[in-house]
Order: structure tokens, then C-alpha cells, then sequence
């Protein structure tokens, strides 16, 4: 068992915990093999017999590493993670917000969703209705992979900006840009969310 | 230090397993009746003594308001979460109870981990009556999809048993121990464990690496009150609608008869597994005689609801994993329940591919219960097992919602932050209310615990009190919360909404002595009473027989004051006092007990049995 942190009001950083740096493009494979190897040094399975000092150890070291885990190996909560971490993550009002170029589908997507709820209150046919909720359904799972697609691009940048050594003000940008999909991505999904949902309960 | 065990604490049957020394393997330990399988039932008996396993089965059937099985059915749950419960079993609750249920045995009432913690203790004395040694610690599995409250109660329930529980393990992932162990395979692996109340779906990747052997679990499902149980509710709900239907008697679903008629089925299910028919005979009160041909046609469309259940979490575990049920390697059945041939059918069509059932599905969890003891007993193994949280947790928010702070699924163990200020001035307390599961609502979700932080007045939205939550390797919750501006730590204890408290276990540990020591001062007095029994009946064998006219008048004479002295010690209970007497008895029948001997040996050698003697 390694020594004890220096600090513990500052929690360790997910990247350094894989002795990765601050990049998007994550190497799956070896971060799973790093993973085990961490695992079998620090699960407390192996420091039953131990004091309960390293009990102690163990457990928060384990857990930071599966914490980091589960953070790293998702795409989207390591784009969510790197800007929280470097102080980007901006929620705010945005994420309830549509995106303008949305505002029209999602307002005919909201009609027919509250149009099924009706009928099927009513217990009326709803068989037209989820043809075209099917349909919406649909176009918002593509623009939810256009989303993702952007989103890969502008980690290749921010890659490319970290290899570059480029300056705070570029890295920014390229970190705005990404919370903004970050928001977007999260407005969709749930959309995407709620439609299959009330197409499950029809 | 004593023993380490491992021990399946089922819904239906109990089992405790240890590694041989010498093969290296788990092994289960028999009880007294022979049967690594301990019934999961308790009685309290009129004179104040617990009675556990095969004893307390049978007085279900004779003493039913004084006896409980299924009881983890109710671990860690509420009063208001047990109706169905209710319906279907015969707990008896008493109605004074507070947060924690407790169930009326005969006059006395028990809570749910003190009655599962006299199983443990039972399990307990197996072991060490099996090693002759003291056993003090112990790994003890849970359904997979147990929430925090339910493991809580499960690791009290051992602690009331003078148990040190050192992990608790999920049960599908137990399996895949006994099964990696056994078969030595490696990959993707899917454990269906239909037993008898609990359903569990558990993906795992078996691993082989330069350090030795993985078990890492992608996810898990299931279903805390899905079982066998369900399986002969519907069959006893079935048999009662034809029974009615010819016959006008009184049925108290709950009452002698019913138990009565809830055994023949289940001995009828068995039978079933085995072949295409069956016939139920049962003697009716009205004297008549109820006769059903049963087909396993029948019980297959009786059963398919509960199967179809199962098929939900499996989806769902597959899903979070991102698999699909081709790509699995390996699907193991685990679970007396997966017997049933419907269900073996629709695993296999499921997955495409055969299922393993090479181990005993009644064992295979025990089994890995000890092979996950011995790991943690030996502190360095070259096995390592991986195992993640199987719901969200959550913290309510504003409007009743919920915001996840470790999603299902997680590796544990798992821990999350969340930091908190106050709303208005010189507020001096946040309410914080813990959740688990995956709905939206706090309302729909379990409640885990609610507690306050304490915090220093001062304006509002000035203090900053981070608190950090965190699963450990048992699936448990714990809390600890520290003000950032001063740094002071604030210690939290975490009990959960249906739990016991510190002090409610403390008093329980200390009856449990009690019982303790009246259940071994029975236990001794019925095995030695027995054994009394046995060696009255060859001593009166023996003396019926020819040899008896060549021992001498006197000889004769002991050997009737022994007997008759044994025989009135037998009355008594002072066990210690019959053992004496047994020896008494055995020393004075010596002589004759030879020349029977003899006599059965020049017998058989003239080409006769002894039984014909």
C-alpha cells in the first residue's frame, strides 16, 4: 500500500488517479487494465487483516478509483468532469432552454406529447399519435448523435490544444464550446427521454 | 481467533460452508439431520426455547402461530411496505411495532434480523460441532438487488448471532466463485438466481491477469420479492378454487390445514421437475379425500407470470451492461427455483446456449460464500472479486425529486460529494433524506435515512457543509459531512429508516445470550435423550434375545437398575445426568452386548444374515 495522500481536504483528480493527462481521447483498454492493477492493490478485501488505519486508506483510495473509473470510461462524464475540474461547467439556465434551431419541433414534439396524454385519458385511439411520436422519437435520436458527433470534434480539438501548448484564452473557447454541447446533449436526451417513456406507458 | 465460515442465509434454507484444508475446496457442513440444508424456520416453543431448522419445520404444520419461515421477506422493511407480504404469508405482526416490524412467535415477538440471526446461530453450531472449534467470524450473502437497509439488517442479524461479519457477498456473485473455482472458465458470464424469495441477474467478466483471477461484475438486476415462494402461492391459491369448489369447509388460509396442503404442493412441485405427471392426494377434515391430477403442463402456465417477471431484470442488466444475451459466455443457474424445467427452457432460448447446473443450485452460493472467506481470512489471495452497487443513490431535492449522486451500477466501493449551504438567516440545521432506486420521485424510491446537518448560524448561503457519501465494499451507506470555512468534521450515523438502532442491538445481543445458552442447554438435553433412546431399545433387543439366559442373575440385575435408573434421568433435564447414566448402562451391558456380538458373528459366518438372528 502506497503512503497516505498529503491532503485530504483535496480530492484526488480522476486523470491522475490512471496517471493520465487532461485528455479526451482515452485508451479503453488500457484504462480497464490499469483499473484491475489498482484494484488489486487497493480493494479492501485485501486489508481485512490490517489496521484500521489502512482500513481506512483502502477504502478511500478504492473508492476514489472506482469513482474515477466509472467518471473516465463514460465519454460524456469525462467532457462533464475535465470542465468541472477546470472550473467550465456552466449549467445555468441553458439546459432548461431549447436550442433556437429546435424551438419549432420541439414545440410541435411537446403538442403531440400532451395530445397522447389526453387520449389516453380519454381512452381514445392513440394509434396515429405514437405513429408520429415514433417518427419524432426518431429525428431526436439523430440530432442527438449529431450532438455526440460534434462533440468528439471539439475533444480532438481540445486534444490537439493541450499537445500544442496553447494558451488559457484558446483553451477556453474550445471548453465553452463543449459545455455548450454538453447542455444541448442533455436537453435532447431528456426529450428523447420522455418520449419513449409516454410511448411505453401508451 | 476461531473458524471463518461462509453461510447462505436464505429465504427457504440456510447452508454454512467452509474451505477444506486438504482439497482446498468449499465444502458445506451437515447439520444433525444429516442435510447441509438448515430450513429456514424458527418456532418459539411454550417453555421460552428457540427452535431452529428441521425441528421448527415440522411445527409449522403443528404449532404454526408459533413458528415463522421466509422471514427475510420482511429484513429491513417497513410496516408500510409488507402488505403484500401480508397477504400471502403468515407473519404474524405484532401491532404495536414501531419502525421495525416485529412478528408474534406464540406470546413473544421478534424483529426480523433477531429471528434471522437464530438461524445464523444455529449455522453457527453446526460448524462447530463439524470442527470441534469456536467459529467467530463470517462472510454472509445477500440478494444482489437488497438495498442499503435490507444488507444493514442482514449484517445485524450476524452481529446478534456473535458473529464479526467480515463481508457481506451478493449471491450471484458468490456463485460465479464456487463456479470459476470449479470449472475454471473464463469470460462473460450471466447468473440467473431464482430462489426462494429473491431474484437476481448478475453479468460478470472473469478475468485472468499476472496477479491472478478477476471476478468483476458489470451489473445486476432483480427482483427482492420474486421467488419459489411466489411459485407455491399461486399453486396453493389454485388447489384451494378446487378444493372449495367441491367441498364446503372452512379454509383458513393461514390455519394447519393450510400449511398442511402448502407442503403436499411443494413436494408435488418437485415430483414435477422430475416427470410429466402427479397426482395430489389430500385428506380433507370432511373426512373425504381431495385427488388432483396435476401435469406439468398445468404448473408451467400456472407458473409463466412469475418467469415472464424474471425476463425484466434480466433485460435491464443487460442493457446497463451494453450486451446483448448472445454475447455471453457462460450462463450459470443458481437456486433451487431453477429446477423447474419452464424455467431452464426459457434461460437457454433466452441466452442460446445451454445453462451450467454441474454444481447443486442449493449449495453453489454457500459454496462461494467460503471461497470468498477464506480470501478476506487469508488477507493476500490470488482471487480478486469486483462488485457494484445494484441501485441509484440519491438525495431529495427540492419538489420531491431526486438528484443521483452514484448511479446503479457503480463499482463499489463508490462515493460522491455533494456540498449544501443554508436558505435563510442563522439556519442552523439541513435536512438531508438519502434514497435509493431509480425513480424520478423521492416519493418512489426507498427512503435510507434522513438526517440533519448541524450547522453554525450565520447568514444565508455562507456556510458551505460538504458531505460526502460513500458505499463500501458491503454495499452499506456510510456519511460524513465537514464545514468547509472551519473544517469541522461532523460524524453521522446512518441507520436506516427500518433499521435498529445501536442501543435496540445492544439490548437484543444481550437476550440473545440468553438464548444462547438456553438453546445449547436444549439442544443438549434432546441428543442426549436421543441417544438414551437408542441404546434403551438394543438393550431391550438384547435382552429379548437367547443370550440373555447365559449371563449370571446379578448381571441381570444391574443391567435393569441401570435401565430403569437411565429411564428415570430421562424425565429430567439435566442432561449432563443422562450422559452419565447412558455410560452407566453401557459399562453394565458389556458382557451381553459381546455375546450377542458373538453369536451375530458365528451367525453370519454359517452363511445367515445377522437380521435373521
Amino acid at each position: 500500500m502506497t503512503a497516505p495522500a498529503k491532503t485530504t481536504t483535496l480530492a484526488t483528480d480522476y486523470f491522475s488517479v490512471f496517471e493520465l493527462p487532461r485528455k479526451l481521447w482515452v485508451d479503453m483498454t488500457a484504462l480497464e487494465q490499469k483499473f484491475l492493477q489498482l484494484s488489486w492493490k487497493l480493494h479492501p478485501d485485501n486489508f481485512v487483516n490490517a489496521t484500521e488505519e489502512e482500513q481506512e486508506l483502502s477504502l478511500k483510495r478504492s473508492s476514489e478509483l472506482n469513482d474515477a473509473y466509472r467518471t473516465l470510461k463514460e465519454p460524456v462524464a469525462r467532457v462533464e468532469y475535465l470542465l468541472a475540474i477546470e472550473g467550465e461547467r456552466k449549467e445555468g439556465e441553458k439546459k432548461q432552454q431549447a436550442p433556437p434551431e429546435l424551438l419549432e419541433e420541439v414545440f410541435e414534439l411537446n403538442e403531440s406529447l400532451d395530445e397522447l396524454r389526453e387520449a389516453k385519458s380519454a381512452g381514445s385511439d392513440v394509434a396515429g399519435l405514437r405513429e408520429s411520436l415514433h417518427v419524432a422519437e426518431k429525428h431526436f435520436g439523430e440530432k442527438l448523435a449529431e450532438v455526440d458527433a460534434q462533440m468528439q470534434a471539439t475533444a480532438k480539438d481540445w486534444d490537439a490544444a493541450l499537445d500544442n501548448g496553447a494558451d488559457d484564452a484558446a483553451r477556453k473557447k474550445i471548453m465553452a464550446r463543449l459545455n455548450e454541447h454538453l447542455n444541448r446533449r442533455s436537453y435532447i436526451r431528456n426529450l428523447v427521454m420522455n418520449v419513449a417513456k409516454e410511448l411505453e406507458e401508451a | 481467533m476461531g473458524r471463518i465460515v461462509g453461510i447462505d442465509l436464505g429465504t427457504t434454507n440456510s447452508l454454512v460452508a467452509y474451505i477444506d484444508a486438504q482439497t482446498g475446496k468449499p465444502k458445506c457442513i451437515p447439520g444433525p439431520y444429516g442435510s447441509t440444508l438448515c430450513p429456514s424456520v424458527v418456532s418459539l416453543d411454550p417453555d421460552g426455547n428457540i427452535v431452529v431448522g428441521e425441528p421448527a419445520r415440522k411445527r409449522l404444520l403443528t404449532q404454526p402461530e408459533r413458528t415463522i419461515y421466509s422471514v427475510k421477506r420482511l429484513m429491513g422493511r417497513g410496516l408500510a411496505d409488507i402488505s403484500e407480504e401480508l397477504e400471502l404469508f403468515p407473519f404474524r405482526v405484532d401491532t404495536t411495532s414501531k419502525n421495525v416490524i416485529r412478528v408474534q412467535l406464540g406470546e413473544k415477538s421478534f424483529t426480523a434480523p433477531e429471528i434471522s440471526s437464530f438461524i445464523l446461530r444455529e449455522l453457527k453450531n453446526w460448524a462447530e460441532a463439524y470442527f470441534g472449534e469456536p467459529v467467530d467470524r463470517a462472510v454472509i450473502t445477500v440478494p444482489a438487488y437488497f438495498n442499503d437497509a435490507q444488507r444493514q439488517a442482514t449484517k445485524d442479524a450476524g452481529k446478534l448471532a456473535g458473529l464479526e461479519v467480515l463481508r457481506l457477498v451478493n449471491e450471484p456473485t458468490a456463485a460465479s466463485l464456487a463456479y470459476g473455482l470449479h470449472e475454471k472458465r473464463r469470460g462473460l458470464v450471466a447468473v440467473y438466481d431464482l430462489g426462494g424469495g429473491t431474484f437476481d441477474i448478475s453479468l460478470l467478466k472473469l478475468i485472468s491477469t499476472s496477479e491472478g483471477d478477476i471476478y468483476q461484475v458489470l451489473s445486476a438486476n432483480g427482483d427482492t420479492h420474486l421467488g419459489g415462494d411466489d411459485i407455491d402461492n399461486l399453486l396453493q391459491a389454485f388447489i384451494h378454487e378446487e378444493i372449495l369448489q367441491g367441498n364446503e369447509i372452512d379454509f383458513s388460509p393461514h390455519g394447519e390445514i393450510a400449511q398442511e396442503l402448502r407442503k403436499e404442493l411443494i413436494a408435488l412441485k418437485h415430483k414435477l421437475s422430475e416427470r410429466e405427471s402427479a397426482t395430489l392426494k389430500f385428506p380433507l377434515p370432511n373426512g373425504k379425500t381431495f385427488e388432483f391430477e396435476f401435469t406439468r403442463g398445468m404448473l408451467d402456465a400456472l407458473i409463466r407470470p412469475v418467469v415472464d417477471r424474471t425476463m425484466t431484470p434480466v433485460k435491464r442488466a443487460l442493457a446497463d451492461a451494453q450486451l446483448k444475451p448472445e454475447q455471453m459466455d457462460e450462463v450459470v443457474l443458481v437456486g433451487g427455483t431453477t429446477r423447474t424445467p419452464l424455467i431452464r427452457r426459457r434461460v437457454q432460448d433466452f441466452f442460446g446456449r445451454s445453462p451450467h447446473t454441474e454444481l447443486n443450485p442449493d449449495e453453489v452460493v454457500a459454496l462461494g460464500a467460503a471461497v470468498q472467506a477464506n480470501i478476506l481470512d487469508r488477507g493476500v489471495s490470488n482471487m480478486l472479486l469486483l462488485d457494484v452497487t445494484p441501485l441509484s443513490l440519491g438525495i431529495e431535492t427540492y419538489g420531491g425529486a431526486v438528484g443521483k449522486i452514484i448511479p446503479r451500477n457503480s463499482p463499489i466501493p463508490a462515493s460522491a460529494q455533494d456540498m449544501y449551504t443554508t436558505g435563510v438567516d442563522n439556519q442552523t440545521g439541513i435536512e438531508i433524506h438519502v434514497l435509493q432506486g431509480e425513480r424520478e420521485l423521492a416519493k418512489d424510491c426507498r427512503s435510507l435515512a434522513r438526517f440533519t446537518l448541524r450547522v453554525p448560524p450565520a447568514p444565508a448561503g455562507l456556510p458551505r457543509i460538504e458531505v460526502k457519501f460513500l458505499i463500501d465494499a458491503n454495499g452499506i451507506l456510510q456519511v460524513a459531512a465537514k464545514d468547509v470555512r472551519t473544517g469541522e468534521l461532523q460524524q453521522i450515523e446512518v441507520r436506516p429508516s427500518y433499521g435498529l438502532n445501536d442501543a435496540e442491538i445492544e439490548r437484543m445481543l444481550e437476550e440473545s445470550i440468553e438464548y444462547a445458552e438456553q438453546d445449547f442447554a436444549e439442544r443438549q438435553v434432546i441428543e442426549a435423550r436421543t441417544e438414551a433412546e437408542s441404546i434403551l431399545a438394543a438393550t431391550a433387543k438384547a435382552l429379548a434375545g437367547e443370550q440373555v439366559n447365559s449371563i449370571p442373575a446379578e448381571e441381570r440385575g444391574r443391567i435393569d437398575a441401570t435401565v430403569a435408573a437411565l429411564r428415570e434421568s430421562m424425565e429430567g433435564q439435566d442432561y449432563k445426568l443422562v450422559r452419565k447414566r447412558i455410560d452407566e448402562l453401557n459399562q453394565a451391558t458389556m458382557h451381553l452386548a459381546e455375546l450377542v456380538m458373538n453369536t451375530a458373528i458365528s451367525t453370519a459366518l454359517k452363511g445367515k444374515s445377522v437380521g435373521e438372528v
